[in-house]
């Protein structure tokens, strides 16, 4: 089994242009250890110091970090820096299991332990990945955008890739063409979005017909153009999907690429959406205005010269 | 009319009378029917006289707390019964909290079926796992009781969030036992003293270790803005407790703290009356003001006790009710004594059945309120909107429940009252009328943890549809208070203080934060401003009576002169155009709006906005206040109301608005009115005066005063002493000024000769014993601002108030009062007063920024959507 480790930088810069007396802030920046994802070294900080920290980890099992900086400052930095070994390979199709949507679907609503393939707290999480939530709500618009993909017995991994390639093939990617209120009956509406939305997309499909889905959030490694140098600080934060695939496990399918989750990718988190994983969100107090913050994310292989 | 929550009588043949029973007092002891009307009117009286309100920016007078003095009789041995099965609830519930944030062991669709809680809003995840010292999770809770068919008692709600009305129950029983105090002086009747005393000590039991001693705690309210504002500050002086909201309170190193005027002070424990998710916008609800960033945070330190703690209301789930019997059973081993109404909820296949099959016989509770998501009766639904419903809850089923409407219900439940009805609403405290729903009768009873067990309050409040009260004048319903008969002696009430937990208010200065200082201290100003202004309108109402017939007189000239000078916003034209109003004709057309500087709070420095301003000022800072400053509050908007009623009706009955005021009847009805006006605002400063002690609060509250009357006073000679006049106009002048600074008869008894500018400036402007002169008040306002710390340097504030204090020592009174230039002005005069009023207006800024200086205000962080994140990866990862 191969085995890329990574160095991880991610930085969030907020410049203002009046003092800010306080800023309290939550981040989702600690990648998850996992079997195929190993954590070797992580920190966090915080510019300017903030007076007073603290780690958790929170109810999805992310860890979590709150800090509160509570002396006037026109900038905040925070950077995340992580070394990693990721092994994930993804699965071909033919060891995926056949499980159909609707067995699982029916499978969830009885509590079946055995068609789950979980424990008593799996169906927990199972019956909450169901439920709509702050970003996923459960709309005409997506059940008939959904339907052509949901064929009565359609295997589960057959549904999952078809809904992968549709959004690919149907959305078009476009950078600002959403906001955080952008509803999923907008994004069809528009045609055009950003990777959250797809993946909220697909997880209000997933969800409105009983299969667990839940939102990943994490990173992406790119790779430069044949021939160019890769920038420095230019990789991205992305969003996928994990399914409730019984047999399997979670699978993590990104829509934005069409593709399954591999060695590629290092997830920080999941919840039931944006809203519970936000990487950094926060409340300042300042008699002048916000500032659109500044994310430089690089994701190199370890050993590279180390980003500024 | 109908008792439908006193202890049921049986009749012989099994039936049940629901009807006042006075056959525990001793005979002929009953009251009449006429005694509960007289008691009606008089709790009326009582209440508004205590300003107890529901409900917020009402239109005039529509906010009064309503109470039917007719009270709810329960005996001892059913209420010895309810209150142990009330007991054993708020044990289940507890322990269900317990699982709900901890093990999850519940969650389990043989008990409790999990998407019946993850679906809750109220299931806070951002706490799971936190917990309250002491061992009790559910320190408060309250339960909405309803009579079934047999007279057996039943819970329609479990009120677990924040729950309001104990202050409002304490409220009622205090006007219920005066107005009814021959029939309560003869009964025996359990006291509500004892819940408060629980309630305070629990919370000193949940303190953090780290509190010591001595923890302090607040009542966190949603501002003076809420349904049930009374009832918080009502609860908070109860209980000693700073009444605080979100802007006072800001978390620093993992410790809450009040930002005080004189710096932080820490905070232990925070009984909430702010909504769980609302508490705080870091790590619960974006965007809540009502919040503290960082809260959840320090609940997580361990460093404060929130009380309820947050997530609380998860219990409130209406879904939770069918499953009650069956988590007493796992949780307790025991069968759930005390029944709730028969309640299904649709997540289940046979419950969905069952509800589906009976729409048209079901109250329908949504489990997740949204905009289209409301409380439905079934049986008021037509059949096409019984479809629609029936496909809603088929699509989504987990989102409802079924409940049977049980006891006796309201007829014309129709309509308009179903906007509110349910007493499930999220954030709404649940005590209005709304919250009665179909119900024609509910009670609310309290218990708090508290040595090991759940102490009960003696008692409750109910509230009863209009049709079943002694006085049904007004549409919705009516508060009563509760009677528990006793046999037992009243117990001597505990030692109030010992071992309690103490409000942050320590020392003078402590528990004060910014906002509560500057609305006292605008109090001050606004009631100052108020009696000034009605001062004022006297001493011209009586010129405007003497002489608007003779305007070519002295008399008539000095009117004109108090017109231009004193009420000048009175005049058509802001009196600017009146140049030297010597001819009649100058007076004749221009009849002065006197009675809007009284009655319209839009004119500007009208008594009316003085007041309403003084109102709103007062609300906010009701903790700090005498109850009594309430009545006389309450007496002078309701004169101003009558008058103003008495003003449209006889516009209606004769004259347009438009048509000229006979110059006759200008100050027709006006004297009456301000007199009362008067009178009340004279007892609101005589108990600023008598009946709060000296602490910080109060200083702040006389410093307004003083400053308002030294720059009203100022004004006032500016504009009336500077012109040079004849002297029989003069003297009128003066007399008039000596009348609106309240120091004629003073100046009679010194000077038996004619009144000049020089005396009247000795004695309104020098003379410290004179509590109406500039010496004194500012001697006042300097001693005052002494005793309020001063985060900030104050020394511009003390240069700018010595700077006035050494302009008064150097006026020399006969010099400038008879120094007249040519063009007919006491130029120095003119010059020191335009200093003097300078000074005092750079003064008033000073205070502002130096006391008053308030957080900045928060906003979110702004999000990391969309531009920042994953392109479809460039090259090798498409």
């Amino acid at each position: 089994m191969s085995v890329r480790a990574y160095d991880l930088v991610h930085r969030t810069t907020y410049e203002y242009a009046q003092p800010v007396t306080d800023s309290y802030g939550r981040t989702t920046l600690t990648p998850r250890d996992l079997p195929d994802q190993r954590l070797l070294a992580t920190s966090l900080t915080i510019d300017p110091e903030p007076a007073d920290t603290g780690r958790h980890v929170d109810w999805f099992g992310n860890t979590t970090t709150y800090f509160g900086v509570t002396r006037p400052h026109t900038r905040l930095v925070v950077t995340a820096r992580s070394t990693l070994e990721v092994s994930r390979t993804v699965p071909p199709r033919d060891q995926l299991p056949d499980v159909g949507w609707r067995a699982l679907a029916r499978g969830v609503v009885a509590g079946d332990l055995g068609v789950l393939h979980t424990d008593a707290a799996g169906v927990v999480a199972l019956r909450e990945a169901v439920l709509p939530s702050a970003h996923v709500t459960f709309v005409d618009e997506v059940r008939d955008w959904a339907a052509p993909s949901f064929a009565d017995e359609a295997p589960l991994a057959d549904v999952v890739t078809d809904l992968l390639h549709r959004i690919r093939a149907e959305l078009t990617y476009r950078s600002g063409s959403t906001t955080v209120h952008t509803t999923q009956a907008q994004l069809l509406a528009q045609g055009a979005g950003v990777c959250q939305d797809f993946a909220h997309l697909m997880i209000a499909a997933l969800r409105l017909h009983g299969v667990p889905a839940r939102y990943a959030s994490g990173y992406i490694e790119t790779r430069p153009r044949p021939g160019r140098p890769k920038l420095r600080g230019a990789d991205a934060s992305h969003a996928w999907v994990s399914v409730w695939l019984p047999g399997h496990g979670w699978l993590d399918a990104d829509p934005t690429n069409d593709q399954l989750v591999d060695d590629r990718y290092v997830v920080l988190g999941w919840g039931r959406d944006y809203h519970d994983v936000p990487p950094l969100r926060g409340v300042i107090f300042t008699e002048g205005g916000g500032a659109t913050p500044r994310v430089e994310v690089d994701l190199v292989p370890t050993g590279s010269e180390p980003f500024a | 009319m109908t008792d439908l929550l006193s202890s049921p009588r049986p009749l012989g043949d099994g039936t049940i009378a629901h009807r006042p029973d006075w056959t525990w007092l001793p005979p002929a002891a009953a009251p009449t029917e006429a005694d509960l009307a007289r008691a009606a009117t008089q709790a009326e009286q009582l209440l508004a006289g205590h300003g107890v309100t529901y409900g917020a920016e009402a239109a005039d007078g529509d906010q009064q707390w309503r109470l039917d003095p007719l009270p709810v009789v329960v005996d001892e041995p059913e209420w010895a019964r309810l209150e142990a099965a009330l007991v054993q609830r708020a044990e289940l519930l507890d322990a269900v909290l317990h699982d709900l944030y901890g093990p999850r062991r519940l969650l389990d669709d043989r008990v409790l079926p999990p998407t019946a809680v993850l679906a809750h809003p109220g299931f806070l995840r951002a706490v799971d796992g936190l917990r309250l010292p002491g061992g009790r999770e559910l320190v408060l809770t309250a339960t909405d009781l309803v009579r079934d068919a047999a007279g057996d008692w039943c819970v329609v709600a479990d009120r677990t969030q924040a729950p309001s009305g104990a202050g409002y129950a304490m409220e009622d029983r205090r006007v219920t036992a005066q107005v009814l105090a021959p029939v309560y002086r003869q009964a025996s009747i359990a006291r509500l003293g004892p819940f408060f005393h629980a309630l305070r000590k629990a919370l000193r039991e949940v303190a953090p270790l780290t509190a010591g001693d001595d923890p302090r705690a607040v009542l966190l309210s949603p501002g003076p803005a809420s349904e049930t504002a009374f009832d918080q500050a009502y609860l908070a002086s109860m209980l000693g407790l700073p009444l605080v909201e979100g802007s006072d309170l800001v978390v620093r190193a993992g410790r809450l703290y009040l930002q005080g005027i004189d710096g932080l002070e820490p905070v232990d424990v925070v009984l909430r009356r702010v909504d769980g998710e609302w508490c705080d916008p870091l790590d619960l609800r974006a965007g809540s003001r009502l919040g503290v960033p960082g809260l959840v945070h320090a609940v997580r330190q361990g460093s404060v006790s929130v009380v309820n703690p947050l997530g609380t209301s998860v219990l409130e789930n209406p879904a939770l009710l069918g499953y009650l019997p069956r988590l007493a059973r796992a949780v307790l081993d025991q069968d759930l004594t005390l029944a709730s109404a028969p309640t299904w909820w649709c997540g289940e296949e046979r419950s969905l059945r069952h509800v589906l099959a009976r729409l048209d016989r079901l109250v329908l509770k949504p489990v997740v309120h949204g905009p289209r998501t409301t409380t439905v009766l079934g049986w008021l639904l037509s059949s096409a909107e019984r479809e629609q419903l029936a496909a809603r809850i088929a699509a989504e089923p987990w989102r409802w429940v079924g409940q049977e409407l049980v006891g006796p219900s309201v007829e014309h439940a129709a309509a308009d009252a179903l906007a509110g009805v349910g007493t499930d609403r999220p954030g709404a405290a649940g005590v209005g009328p709304a919250d009665l729903g179909p119900r024609a009768a509910v009670m609310r009873t309290f218990a708090v943890a508290h040595a090991g067990t759940y102490t009960v309050m003696a008692g409750g409040l109910a509230r009863v549809a209009d049709d079943h009260v002694v006085s049904s004048s007004a549409a919705g319903a009516h508060a009563k208070d509760v009677w528990v008969l006793t046999s037992q002696p009243t117990p001597s009430a505990p030692a109030q203080r010992e071992g309690d937990v103490a409000g942050v208010a320590r020392t003078a200065a402590y528990g004060i934060s910014p906002r509560a200082a500057e609305n006292l201290y605008w109090m001050g100003r606004y009631a100052e401003r108020a009696e000034d202004g009605v001062r004022v309108l006297r001493a011209v109402a009586d010129r405007w009576d003497d002489y608007h017939r003779t305007p070519g007189t002295a008399g008539g000239q000095a009117l004109a002169v108090l017109l231009q000078t004193l009420t000048p916003a009175a005049l058509p034209d802001g009196g600017e155009a009146v140049a030297v109003p010597s001819e009649p004709e100058h007076i004749g057309p221009r009849v002065p709006a006197l009675r809007d500087l009284l009655l319209d709070h839009r004119t500007p420095g009208s008594v009316a906005r003085a007041v309403r301003r003084l109102a709103a000022a007062a609300a906010t800072v009701r903790d700090q206040l005498s109850t009594d400053t309430f009545g006389p509050l309450a007496r002078i908007e309701r004169t101003l109301r009558d008058e103003r009623a008495r003003v449209r009706g006889r516009q209606q009955r004769g004259q347009s608005p438009a048509a000229p005021v006979p110059p006759g009847s200008v100050t027709a009805g006006l004297r009456p009115t301000l007199d009362g006006v008067l009178e009340s605002l004279l007892a609101i400063s005589g108990i600023a005066a008598e009946g709060l002690t000296r602490d910080v609060g109060w200083h702040l509250l006389d410093a307004g005063r003083r400053l308002e009357r030294a720059q009203r006073l100022v004004a006032v000679l500016r504009a009336t002493l500077v012109d040079h006049r004849p002297s029989d106009v003069e003297d009128l002048v003066l007399e008039s000024v000596l009348l609106a600074t309240e120091s004629a008869i003073t100046y009679r008894r010194r000077h038996q000769s004619r009144t000049d500018v020089a005396g009247v400036l000795d004695l309104l402007v020098h003379d410290r014993t004179n509590p109406r002169s500039l010496a004194f008040a500012l001697d006042r306002l300097l001693a005052d601002l002494e005793q309020v710390p001063a985060p900030r340097s104050a020394a511009q504030r003390d240069h700018l108030l010595h700077g006035v204090a050494d302009l008064v020592a150097e006026l020399d009174t006969v010099v400038v009062g008879n120094e007249v230039s040519d063009d007919g002005r006491r130029v120095r005069l003119a010059d020191a007063l335009e200093s003097m009023l300078w000074r005092l207006r750079e003064a008033s800024d000073e205070i502002e920024r130096v006391h008053f200086t308030r957080p900045a205000p928060s906003r979110a962080l702004d999000d990391l959507w969309g531009s920042t994140y994953g392109e479809p990866a460039d090259g090798g990862a498409r």
